[in-house]
């Protein structure tokens, strides 16, 4: 091989044979999660070589968690992260489109139309098809139902493990989102759906999973002896430790007089015990720290009737103090260089109380009217919250898309086959070798009803046709627009109009979808040699671009 | 092509469908058949040899699990089950492997036939949800100061086990030390915190019959000077969590002396400091002094001077106990003691030599909120075995304070479960009804493994129970095998009751990790992390 005239230590494939084996591997990738697709898709176990167990329906997670060697499967590895980062749902759906766009492409170029025709032709179909849905597809939530955000948050669970009880989860799902709903200072509205905190604990089943008014703290009262219950909570929000003064590491006294150092050792001891008795005068009844406090210091909180809870994480303190309306405070040293604790520093909540949860004990912030949410999942054991908590975040995810973006598209399928006809209309004009590549892309985007029908074990061919044919009158005869909504109904073994069944995704995530999986597609096609070093220069594949 | 490509790690394992399932069938069954044993009241002991080359002798479900070292992804997650069951709980957690066994094991049969899992999950969903209902229906509340009628109940759930010769004796230990650290809190709501109030000692020595609660708190602990007194009644008792004797401060100081009388002034203001310290103990006059730390020669001196006792190096959770039995509040700094500090809340101080060793008793207490149950054995195993039994006895006994319900134990709950489901899944139609039948009958594994483990004829007294349950299904519902002389009783005459809390969830985790399992088609070795 060429090797020898490069002199290149290592390997050195190119042309159709790198082609082959990309699309060989990423092929391999979408089939290990395309079972996994859809509402009758099935689970993955895996394992790790420590032995933890992981049993998730979620594409990215799957991906994540196999170790994956081929340098273009990487890729499509990345694909579905960048989808889980940026939607948070569709990870499978964008692998597999993504694979199947490549599989296509191959068969162009075995045809000898070059990768940069083929290039040029997806581009051209992905802008037009993102353009079509937002032109036609995309229906305004205005227009729909009050419930259809239940709906979209029942979607996106379909293919989960708790799709059974997702009437009970979506509800969870939406007033979590709805009580974390603020308007920023442009006036835009945002669902920080990290402000949702989700806890698990085994034990009971998931029906008795609940959503928790307030913040649920995964940390105990530091004392017994404190009250475990405090209604009309003054909360002070410490990032630093009650514990005896101690000087910084290197430093040293040198004490001539004797009786100096009995004093000393009294100030260490006092300079704690005015930190606190400036907190307690404050009015706080309720002391969060992220750090320690010393069971030295515990006595005059449990004197004072406060809850003091030690070790909690910064980020919920943050939190907790942004939606009580208090400050993390760092130190109470003011600019003066005195101690002073200022009491509007202090968050309020109608509750605070500590809760038995399994063989566990939960601090709950509860305040009605804030902008706080605790998801507590219960489930037989930890596989199975695990998975409930990956979907609950999913759905999480989606709802708060469809609130910000304001546009759905009917699923299952539906939005697909119909960019499908459309596209192959669009092709149908084109008078250059850029047709085939658009109607290539028309083609695979068949993949998702497709693969869909068959994990549900129905023909697919026959379904996807019909679905075709609905589309196709949808778009040449303007008396049956409504056709152009029409998804699979899985369960039935037919068609119907999606919009009605309240079968939704945000248009955001579709959209997204389509963008990536054309981009990774591309980014792959362009790949005509792999070098791969050999180890001793410890680097894997090298792509290397030729663009003409 | 002339090279194979390699997508994944070559070193990596995977199992796809029809191999992942029947891995999952496989291992399962070989859990649930390694414990099936262990159920009933003619339950056989496992004895198991750790790595550590320590044995455990037991027939607690969880405690089994628990040594076994399984690799089968499916396997670890039942035992996990049983672990989920036991923190909930803390009974039945033998059952809810069995239980899930056999769900998983009647689905085996649709997989084959090429039914989709989804329906099989579907069906699986609605008869938990049935059967949930059902259980409530043949639930019956008890009256929680009835004593006998708690005591019995309590009774049934721990015959099964090793202490059932002395099965009324734990009963009274663990329904007193439960109904000892109950606090009904203002809004109605019960706490029992077993875990930290309701402290288990063993000392090996004696008899099983001379274990006892008491109302109060027991300490591995001698005085800490021979001329303390040994025994106060009424003590007035001071806390604390800081050390009686001279300790440096936290920053780094460092004194140079450069002549002799500061050496000598030096250890003169340390011997005035625990001299003060002591003063402000002394000046509250207790006759109790209790310290997480240590206590230094000097400040027994002064203790023992005043005939005041003294006990050093507590745990924190015992220093939180005596608190809870004495109503003292534990103090860090001896200037701020006061008068509102000292417990009075304890009748009696007594060290008492048990064996070889010297035990601090603090009992008599007026309201205890604590308490210690002191358990005494032939030997360190079996000493384990009753601690073992006793948290269960401790778990059911907090089951019933919680939620007084109860359903009919002896395998007649479900027995009539599957009769009732059975019934129902005639009216469901579809591809659903077949699973769900299924799932009625896997059910019935419960009174079989109960008629099999006392040696009675499981085929006879199993269509006898069904027959029974199908004639009068509404009157009949209480019979169930007794699973001492294998026979078919009416539970309400045997008194045989379980807590309607354990069985809901036995079936809630069994069903619903069925189901998770079921969905599981394709077993892949994970990324190592390195």
């Amino acid at each position: 091989m060429s090797n020898k005239v490069l002199m290149i230590d290592g390997d050195r494939i190119s042309g159709n044979e790198v082609r082959a084996q990309n699309v060989l591997a990423v092929t391999a990738i979408a089939n290990i999660v395309k079972t996994s697709f859809g509402p009758i898709g099935l689970d993955k176990m895996l394992i790790d070589n420590i032995g933890s167990i992981v049993v998730t329906n979620d594409g990215a997670t799957i991906l994540q968690k196999i170790d994956i060697e081929h340098p273009a499967a990487k890729i499509l590895v990345q694909l579905s992260e960048l989808q889980d980062q940026e939607v948070g749902d569709g990870t499978t759906t964008v692998v597999i489109l993504a694979a199947e766009l490549l599989k296509r492409a191959n068969e162009l170029v075995a045809r000898k139309v070059h990768p940069t025709v083929i290039i040029s032709g997806f581009r051209l179909a992905c802008t037009e098809a993102i353009k079509y849905i937002n032109e036609t597809l995309a229906v305004k939530v205005e227009t729909l139902p009050k419930d259809f955000i239940i709906n979209i948050a029942k979607t996106s669970m379909s293919s989960k493990t708790i799709n059974d009880d997702s009437d009970f989860f979506s509800k969870i799902v939406i007033e979590a989102i709805s009580r974390v709903k603020t308007i920023d200072y442009k006036g835009d509205v945002k669902y920080p759906i990290n402000a949702i905190n989700i806890l698990k604990a085994h034990g009971k089943s998931a029906k008795e999973s609940i959503l928790v008014e307030g913040y649920a703290l995964n940390c105990t009262v530091a004392s017994e002896g404190m009250p475990k219950r405090i209604q009309g909570a003054k909360i002070a929000f410490l990032d630093f430790n009650l514990a005896k003064t101690k000087m910084k590491l290197g430093q040293k006294v040198v004490v001539t007089n004797v009786n100096d150092l009995e004093a000393i050792r009294d100030r260490e001891n006092d300079i704690v015990k005015e930190r606190i008795s400036l907190i307690i005068k404050s009015g706080a009844n309720v002391v969060l720290t992220t750090k320690g406090i010393d069971d030295l210091c515990l006595k005059y909180f449990v004197e004072a009737g406060c809850m003091a809870v030690r070790r909690c994480k910064k980020e919920d303190l943050k939190r907790i103090a942004k939606a009580c309306g208090g400050t993390v405070l760092i130190t109470l040293a003011n600019l003066e260089g005195e101690e002073s604790f200022d009491t509007t520093a202090l968050g309020v909540a109608d509750e605070v109380v500590q809760e038995r949860l399994a063989d566990d004990e939960l601090i709950i912030v509860k305040n009605s009217n804030k902008k706080l949410a605790s998801i507590i999942l219960r489930g037989a054991n930890e596989l199975m919250l695990d998975e409930m908590e990956r979907s609950i975040h999913d759905s999480l995810c989606i709802v708060k898309r469809t609130l910000e973006s304001g546009t759905v598209v009917p699923g299952g399928g539906a939005v697909e086959s119909a960019l499908s006809i459309y596209l192959d209309n669009i092709a149908a004009t084109m008078g250059s070798r850029k047709q085939l590549a658009i109607s290539e892309f028309a083609e695979s985007l068949l993949v998702v009803p497709k693969q869909l029908a068959v994990n549900a074990a129905l023909d697919a061919s026959d379904l996807v046709s019909k679905l075709k044919a609905y589309h196709h009158a949808a778009q040449t005869d303007p008396s049956k627009k409504s056709y152009a909504y029409s998804g699979l109904d899985l369960f039935n073994n037919k068609v119907r109009n999606n919009l009605e069944a309240g079968v939704l995704e945000p248009a955001i995530a579709k959209i997204k979808c389509i963008k990536f999986a054309t981009e990774s597609a591309i980014t792959i096609l362009r790949i005509d040699d792999k070098i791969t070093l050999n180890p001793r220069e410890q680097q894997g594949g090298d792509h290397e671009g030729h663009g003409h | 092509m002339n090279q194979p490509v390699f997508v994944l790690n070559t070193n990596s394992k995977r199992e796809n469908q029809r191999e992942a399932q029947q891995g999952i069938f496989l291992a399962v069954k070989s859990v649930a058949s390694i414990i099936k044993t262990c159920l009933g009241p003619k339950a056989m002991l496992k004895m198991i040899l750790d790595p550590m080359g320590t044995t455990v002798v037991t027939n607690d479900g969880n405690a089994i699990l628990r040594e076994i070292d399984v690799t089968h992804p499916a396997a670890k997650s039942m035992i996990e089950l049983s672990r989920a069951q036991d923190e909930n709980v803390g009974d039945g957690t033998t059952s809810v492997v069995i239980l899930a066994a056999e769900v998983l094991a009647s689905s085996e049969l649709f997989i084959e036939k090429k039914i989709h899992p989804h329906y099989i999950i579907k069906a699986f969903r609605m008869a938990l949800d049935d059967s949930l209902s059902i259980v409530d229906q043949y639930s019956v509340a008890i009256d929680l100061k009835n004593r006998p009628e708690v005591l019995k109940v309590v009774q049934s759930c721990i015959g099964t086990k090793f202490i059932g010769k002395w099965g009324s004796l734990m009963c009274n230990l663990a329904l007193d030390a439960v109904m000892t650290v109950h606090i009904q809190e203002e809004d109605g709501r019960s706490e029992i915190d077993i875990k930290r109030y309701a402290k288990v000692e063993k000392i090996p020595g004696g008899d099983i019959s001379d274990c006892r609660v008491i109302r109060g708190v027991m300490l591995n602990k001698d005085v800490t000077h021979p001329k303390m007194k040994r025994m106060i009644k009424n003590p007035r008792i001071v806390l604390l969590d800081c050390s009686l004797e001279y300790k440096k401060g936290e920053s780094d100081t460092m004194v140079d002396i450069t002549n002799e009388d500061d050496f000598s002034a030096l250890l003169k203001i340390e011997e005035e400091y625990v001299q003060r310290i002591c003063e402000d103990i002394i000046k509250l006059k207790p006759d109790l002094v209790f310290t997480e730390k240590g206590v230094s020669d000097l400040a027994q001196h002064f203790f023992v001077k005043k005939g005041i006792t003294c006990l050093r190096r507590l745990k924190k959770s015992e220093n939180n106990r005596i608190a809870r039995i004495s109503g003292a509040t534990i103090v860090s700094r001896t200037d701020e003691l006061q008068e509102s500090d000292i417990g009075t809340g304890c009748g009696l101080f007594e060290i008492r030599k048990i064996g070889d060793e010297y035990f601090t008793f603090l009992e008599d207490c007026k309201d205890p909120k604590a308490c210690t149950i002191l358990l005494r054995g032939a030997s360190k195993d079996i000493l384990n075995e009753v601690e073992r039994n006793l948290a269960d006895a401790l778990n059911v006994a907090r089951n019933i304070v919680l939620d007084p319900r109860l359903v009919p134990g002896g395998g007649a709950i479900e027995m009539a479960l599957s009769q009732a489901l059975s019934e129902k899944s005639k009216s469901i139609e579809g591809l659903h009804q077949l699973p769900y039948k299924a799932l009625a009958q896997s059910l019935e594994c419960i009174p079989k493994i109960l008629a099999q483990n006392c040696g009675a004829n499981t085929v006879k007294l199993l269509t006898e129970l069904r027959a029974k349950h199908a004639t009068n299904p509404t009157e009949n519902y209480t019979y169930g095998v007794d699973g001492d002389n294998g026979t078919i009783v009416d539970m309400k005459q045997l008194g045989v009751w379980d807590t309607h809390s354990v069985k809901v969830q036995t079936l809630k985790t069994a069903i619903e990790s069925a189901c998770t399992m079921l969905r599981v088609d394709h077993i892949a070795s994970a990324a190592s992390k390195q």
